[in-house]
């Protein structure tokens, strides 16, 4: 069967259930097998309950690697499926397969990298900027959201490195507009070596146009509804230049350069 | 076949995909995803989206196309010893024979399924699982390019007559039937008046269409004499007992595969546990055995 540091499917017993605002809320899970092997940028793909009226998993990226044994989930309340998990109780057990996906590469040598996150998308950012300051590199980092109230991130960022660019749809805090807008400036104060993004297609197409300018490699987590999430139904192909590709196996994480925008 | 389940083309990738989580030897057979003649690219996304205990897919028959599915796919499997079924599909009745001789003559194939089911490509599939004509048509030019292998026929549930196909297929050469394959449908995303799948509509799968697949079954195997593997739905043990009693001889796990990895292996040992509960000889005495006041 599986290979020491593939996916498995296992039980995970919900240590904690956070609400940050009126519809999100981080979920801490225990699970040894998972939280040993998760990279930055890897997911989990969560059954949702025993309603045989909706019957998929959900996928989530993992939001941090809390301990040896305990991972968190960012999910936001937006369908039956994670209005359940909204409702699970500390103790109980969660059926999950995980780490899935090709998460971020993090190449040799690199000094400084600019991280750029849109909305609930930091999911996985924090996950890498905790691996990246771990690996002494200096964070830029750039969050959006739609405003100054689900800027969840911005002071956990900020102590992980001083630089932190903000951008909101309704220009309750920082600048008014897109994160991707405040790329060029990361870039120009920054000169990373690499740049990472996950947020909502335009903003990551907008970046991946910044970084190409700059000729600074990118690497981009795309989203994609999917079912089986190991990579037997196709249901997540992306345009890449080597033909489609599946978002949970050969992704979430491509780099930009490979994506037909 | 050591057991009577297998996995619903689609569903399973070629195999792999799933051998982090289970061991695929310990399954009856593995189907895997369509293969054509050409690579295909398949559909534009989203090509999923959940309903009322199923989902739509509309895939569009992405694969590596015939030469590179037996240079990968089929040299991973070939070792496995598991019975390997190859699910083929084309848009014209000479792509079907060209697949099949090509796959007669790699050796690793333990047979075929005709897939003239398929509700998500513009030409050939479900056009042709709906006319017996065609039907004959193209079992008959398989039967011809793969003189050698198993030929399993995969019928729609679309199909006016579906006892009409499944006498024609059997007619024209089929060794055995499959049944169903998704059924086709739409979805429509009430905010954005957008269809939910990026090619319009789909096919539907899952727990929703059990009921019309056992019917179907049903019908057919009271009108054919080749053994008929059912299959739409099934996700526990007791639907696998369902669809035998309904008269197939063996099963398929589709979607329930998405939702489990080890649905199969959870199907296989509820079977083995209601042959010793129920003291029969073994699970094929319940074939056909529904009774029917």
């Amino acid at each position: 069967m599986g290979a020491p540091n593939g996916p498995c499917q296992t039980r995970v017993q919900v240590l904690s259930v956070q609400n940050l605002g009126t519809d999100v809320f981080v979920m801490r899970c225990f699970c040894p097998e998972i939280a040993k092997r998760a990279r930055p940028g890897q997911f989990v793909h969560v059954k949702c309950g025993d309603d045989r009226a909706y019957i998929l998993r959900r996928p989530f990226s993992i939001h941090r690697v809390t301990s040896d044994n305990a991972f968190e989930l960012l999910i936001r309340k937006v369908g039956k499926g994670t209005k359940y998990l909204s409702t699970v109780t500390p103790q109980s057990q969660l059926d999950m397969i995980g780490p899935l996906g090709t998460g971020f590469d993090i190449p040799e040598p690199t000094k400084k990298a600019v991280v750029v996150a849109g909305g609930l998308c930091v999911a996985p950012m924090m996950f890498l900027a905790e691996e990246l300051i771990a690996r002494h590199i200096r964070l830029y980092t750039v969050i959006g959201a739609q405003s100054r109230d689900e800027l969840y991130y911005y002071m956990d960022f900020k102590r992980m490195g001083r630089d932190v660019y903000v951008a909101t749809d309704d220009s309750s805090q920082g600048h008014g507009g897109f994160a991707s807008d405040l790329v060029p400036r990361a870039i120009e104060d920054g000169a990373p070596d690499v740049i990472y993004a996950c947020g909502p297609h335009e903003m990551l197409a907008a970046v991946a146009g910044c970084a190409r300018e700059y000729r600074i490699p990118c690497q981009v987590s795309l989203e994609a509804s999917m079912a089986c999430g190991v990579g037997a139904c196709l249901s997540c192909a992306c345009e890449t230049t080597e033909g489609p590709q599946r978002v949970c196996v050969e992704g979430p994480v491509f780099d930009a350069d490979r994506i037909e925008w | 076949m050591k057991n009577p389940v297998m996995t619903a083309s689609g569903t399973f990738g070629s195999g792999r995909e799933y051998a982090d989580f289970i061991n695929l030897d310990r399954l009856g057979a593995i189907v895997v995803k369509g293969v054509t003649r050409e690579p295909r690219a398949g559909n534009p996304t989203p090509r999923i989206c959940e309903t009322p205990s199923g989902m739509l897919n509309a895939i569009g028959l992405q694969n590596p196309g015939v030469e590179r599915f037996i240079a990968e796919d089929l040299k991973w499997l070939a070792p496995l010893g598991v019975p390997v079924i190859v699910n083929i599909a084309g848009g014209t009745v000479t792509e079907y024979s060209d697949v099949a001789r090509t796959l007669s003559r790699a050796g690793g194939v333990a047979g075929l399924e005709v897939n003239i089911s398929c509700p998500n490509v513009k030409r050939g599939g479900i056009s042709f699982g709906c006319d017996p004509e065609m039907t004959v048509k193209v079992v008959a030019a398989v039967r011809k390019a793969a003189p050698g292998l198993p030929l399993i026929v995969k019928l729609t549930p679309a199909a006016g007559d579906v006892v009409g196909v499944a006498e024609a297929a059997a007619a024209a050469g089929a060794d055995a039937l499959s049944l169903i394959n998704t059924f086709p449908g739409m979805s429509i995303d009430t905010e954005t008046f957008e269809p939910r799948l990026g090619s319009t509509t789909g096919g539907l799968s899952g727990p929703a269409i059990r009921p019309i697949a056992v019917k179907m079954v049903f019908d057919v195997s009271r009108a054919v004499r080749v053994p008929i593997i059912g299959m739409g739905g099934i996700s526990t043990a007791q639907d696998a007992i369902e669809f035998m009693l309904a008269g197939a001889s063996a099963v398929a796990v589709g979607t329930a595969n998405f939702v489990d990895p080890k649905a199969t292996i959870d199907i296989i040992e509820g079977l083995e546990r209601f042959v010793r509960v129920r003291c029969i000889d073994s699970i094929t005495s319940i074939i056909g055995a529904v009774k029917v006041r």
